[in-house]
């Protein structure tokens, strides 16, 4: 007989199993982004293996500029994982609902990007094959002293633990299962401390160093802060709008054609609730068992029982009426129009509650919900509802379960618009009050900003990155402030406008002129080699990769499509995209 | 609402195994094997792989003197096995009340460069590409500031009018940022003044590189490359024996030479006698007696608080 301990086991690992089988599951616009991918992965691994044979002389570092574009990129990309976690704040410290899926998109993109960071200090190292010389208690490792060793601590732990969160509250979902608020609350509040903690250890790497006038400065933490919530967001602002595109089943009006445009009352089969259609709920709803026979009795005569068949739509986005619904035979999928086209954000299966949102609060439908095989629901008004969550369990159930769908609204766009605007004013504020200091003043330790805004002694390799970082940041402020980045088509300009402007900023605008002059006063200048780039390109492929498969295996699972109740159905059948229309092959497998 | 999207149709779905998608997946994975294979390539030229013994080589506080006999007869070996030299390659520990203390005066000094010569030859750093420890700036006249300095000055004759120069190397710092920078312990100090680098335990990070406000570290940016014929085969394990690709390397003082009790190879080859070096807590020294006799004494950057042990002075 198998252990508890053992099932365990085994059901990780088939969803372990699952999540990698999803990947490998797409259409073709899919396969050809990822084959893209692949390729430049292999590009860039080939350069890498050149550059381990031949040593770092492939790049176009120098002794005098020894640290040039993966450590820029590094710098960039500590700030997109420390962003992409703050945005959980406002989910968790003020209930934001919009955001709430955004949450495991975000420490998806974390873990992405560190492992992108990670990838980036590795290969800027000489010696690669002595990393184990970092290793706490293998290797000799100079904590505290060494602003690289708190480096090393934070980033890995900061991989740990987003990795945690996202996976286990993926795995919940998975499971149909409500999170257990300790085993994931306060690893959340962890990692939003230490989200602040990874990006002041990076600046702090730069800060430390006294022979450095141009880093030794203490408002780079803060500046770095403030460049990556907006860099960070505006990442998630474009990347989730492309998970929304690339979910959308279908474009807008499609479902509801079929079903003629009104609801269909012709194919529905109504009747009143009997007790035994209460039994049948409490079946499926352990919860339920711990409602009285005395308030079951009550609300019975409340309860319609409807009989649907394939295309039938229970409810319609838009539409105000006070129903909320429990599945209790066949599926429905609840599917949102937003920006033209439409997404399942959930699949109902027996048991499962949709609707209660709306029909509680009186405000109109969010979503449209369609039986996609014949089902039996129970319908219910919102006051037996609220009759039933009087019962504790009922609520607790009720309450957890309507945090559980992919949201992805323009309202939650416009909430991430706010941090990117209130951000990107703070960092071009920041941006000012290190240029006055620097100039005002002059002295001796101007010759890096010299070089970086002006140019000096006829070198000025930087200059056009810099003012091109500059017009960016300060076009993306103003399209911030006015009203126009409302509409999502300037809003992803202003984006890319940020996240370009930055990148430049505090990669080739902070590592590089850190460097020249030298502390001697030389003037050698840096253009990272062809190698160098590629090598880039190949790890950002990589993180892109990384990104992409995350996101293909989580999407399935938060709308429900992939879960431990339909273990034994191909992925391929589950994922296919037409479920939703009737001729879905899920349909008739599952008739 | 528009009703004109054209109807998808549902790809039929991917039941089993056909023979033609057998094929067409066991290409994709061919193509994208080959491809890795192809890619890994550059390492299949290298022949410097390092041995599971270098792997595993302890950190050099660690070892006992059984383990560094073992190592240095390994590292005479390869020397021999690549240069056809065999090297005495030694272990030298400070001596007992020693501080070394390094002189330097500007009044003298005249821009030769003899003594950056002297010490690549000495400290066996690599010709191509060139590394060199000891960088001497071209001063105008009535400034320290370096960044007035010029580094690549090439005159038929020095010195020149107008100029003093000011040759920098390592200033074997009191509290140095390059030992506190680095992750993994690989460079420290010792207790008789002198930084230097386990190069079999440095990961090549150049953090140091980074924090040296003297620029007086530097990488191997590829396999060095020295001449048989110029190698020195009197060798330190902190001190000159070859380096490898990747790691860092910077003046040691010599450490070869001077914990036996002699000069570096700057101050014996510098033609004007510009450079006094010695034990500082020897109060019969010659560096004990320029620091009691002679007024002015400037260490670079001293705002930093790296309190060097690199003294610069005047003849006045």
């Amino acid at each position: 007989m198998m252990t508890r301990v053992q099932q365990a086991i085994r059901n990780y690992s088939v969803f372990l199993g699952r999540c990698a089988r999803v990947a490998f599951i797409g259409d073709w616009r899919y396969y050809t982004w990822m084959g893209a991918l692949t390729a430049l992965c292999l590009l860039g691994l080939h350069a890498y293996c050149r550059q381990f044979a031949n040593g770092l002389i492939t790049t176009g570092m120098s002794d005098q500029v020894s640290w040039g574009v993966y450590i820029a990129n590094f710098t960039f990309l500590v700030g997109v994982a420390a962003a992409a976690v703050m945005m959980v704040i406002p989910v968790y410290i003020y209930d934001n609902e919009e955001l709430h899926d955004l949450v495991v998109f975000g420490e998806l993109l974390a873990v992405a990007a560190i492992l992108m960071c990670l990838s980036f200090v590795t290969v800027d190292l000489g010696r690669p094959d002595r990393f184990w010389h970092l290793i706490p208690g293998l290797g000799q490792f100079n904590f505290p002293a060494s602003m690289l060793s708190w480096d090393v601590i934070v980033l890995n732990g900061y991989l740990l633990l987003n990795v945690h969160i996202c996976g286990y509250l993926l795995y919940c979902r998975y499971q149909k299962k409500t999170p257990a608020k300790w085993f994931y609350i306060p690893f959340v509040f962890i990692a939003i401390v230490w989200a602040v903690s990874i990006h002041t250890v990076t600046a702090f790497l730069y800060v430390g160093l006294g022979g450095r006038p141009f880093w030794n400065s203490a408002i780079v933490a803060p500046r770095f802060l403030a460049s990556a919530f907006a860099a960070g967001p505006a990442l998630m602002i474009l990347a989730i709008q492309i998970v929304r595109r690339v979910t959308a089943t279908a474009p807008m009006g499609e479902v509801t054609r079929q079903s003629g445009g009104t609801l269909t009352p012709k194919a529905v089969h109504k009747r009143a609730a009997t007790a035994a259609d209460l039994d049948v709920l409490a079946r499926l709803l352990p919860e339920f068992t711990s409602v009285s026979n005395e308030v079951r009795r009550q609300i019975l005569s409340d309860l319609t029982v409807l009989d649907v068949v394939t295309g039938d739509e229970l409810l319609r986005q838009g539409e105000t009426d006070k129903h909320a619904f429990f599945v209790l035979q066949g599926k429905v999928v609840v599917q949102r129009e937003e920006s033209g086209r439409s997404r399942i954000t959930r699949t109902c299966l027996p048991g499962d509650q949709f609707g209660e949102v709306s029909s509680m609060a009186g405000t109109p439908r969010m979503a449209t919900a369609t039986a996609v095989e014949p089902a039996q629901v129970l319908r219910l008004p919102a006051e037996t509802l609220r009759k039933l969550m009087k019962n504790p369990q009922m609520n607790r159930l009720i309450h957890a379960r309507m945090t559980e769908r992919l949201m992805i609204t323009d309202r939650g766009l416009m909430t991430l618009r706010g941090i990117v605007q209130v951000a990107m004013l703070i960092n071009v504020f920041l941006l000012a009050c290190e240029v006055f200091t620097e100039f005002y003043a002059g002295g001796l330790h101007v010759a890096s900003s010299k070089y970086l805004y002006l140019g000096l002694e006829g070198h000025h390799a930087l200059v056009p990155w810099i003012w091109t970082a500059i017009a960016f940041d300060l076009a993306a402020m103003f399209l911030l402030v006015l009203p126009v980045s409302r509409s999502l088509k300037w809003l992803n300009i202003t984006c890319v406008l940020c996240i370009v402007g930055i990148w430049i900023e505090k990669g080739m605008g902070l590592v590089i002129p850190g460097f020249i002059p030298t502390p001697l006063g030389q003037l050698v200048e840096y253009t990272p080699s062809v190698n160098e780039t590629l090598i880039c390109f190949g790890i950002w492929a990589f993180g892109l990769l990384a990104y992409t498969i995350f996101l293909r295996m989580s999407v399935p699972i938060l709308q429900g499509r992939i879960s431990k109740a339909n273990e034994g159905v191909p992925a391929v059948e589950l994922l296919n995209d037409s479920s939703a229309s009737p001729e879905s092959p899920t349909a008739a497998a599952h008739a | 609402m528009s009703n004109d999207h054209r109807h998808r149709n549902p790809a039929p779905a991917d039941v089993g195994m056909s023979r033609r998608s057998f094929l067409r997946t066991s290409a994709v994975v061919t193509a994208g094997l080959a491809a890795a294979v192809a890619s890994l390539k550059p390492l299949m030229e290298m022949n410097d792989f390092p041995t599971a013994e270098r792997f595993m080589q302890k950190y050099y506080k660690e070892m006992t003197p059984a383990d560094m006999d073992k190592v240095i007869k390994r590292i005479e070996n390869e020397v021999q096995k690549q240069y056809g030299i065999r090297p005495h390659v030694r272990d030298l520990k400070p001596m007992d009340g020693v501080e070394f203390a390094y002189f330097l005066n500007l009044t003298r000094c005249i821009g030769c460069r003899k003594c950056v010569h002297g010490c690549v030859a000495e400290n066996n750093q690599s010709r191509d590409p060139e590394i060199q420890y000891i960088r001497v700036l071209k001063m105008p006249d009535g400034t320290l500031d370096p960044e007035k300095g010029q580094h690549n000055y090439d005159p038929p004759k020095v010195p020149e009018k107008g100029f003093f120069y000011m040759p920098v190397q390592c200033q074997q710092c009191h509290n140095p940022p390059c030992v506190k920078v680095c992750p993994v312990h690989a460079t420290w100090q010792e207790k008789d003044g002198i930084t230097v680098i386990d190069y079999d335990w440095c990961i090549g990070c150049r953090y140091c590189e980074a924090a040296c406000p003297y620029w007086a570290r530097r990488f191997n940016w590829t396999k060095p490359s020295i001449p048989k014929e110029r190698l020195n085969p009197n060798m330190a394990y902190l001190g000159n024996r070859p380096r490898r690709q990747g790691v860092m390397e910077k003046c040691h003082f010599c450490i070869q030479r001077t914990r036996v009790g002699r000069y570096p190879a700057c101050v014996e080859i510098c033609p004007v006698g510009a450079r006094k070096f010695g034990n500082i807590l020897d109060p019969e020294s010659e560096v004990s007696y320029i620091l009691k006799n002679k007024r002015v004494f400037i260490q670079l950057k001293e705002e930093l608080g790296t309190s060097p042990r690199f003294f610069y002075y005047f003849d006045v």
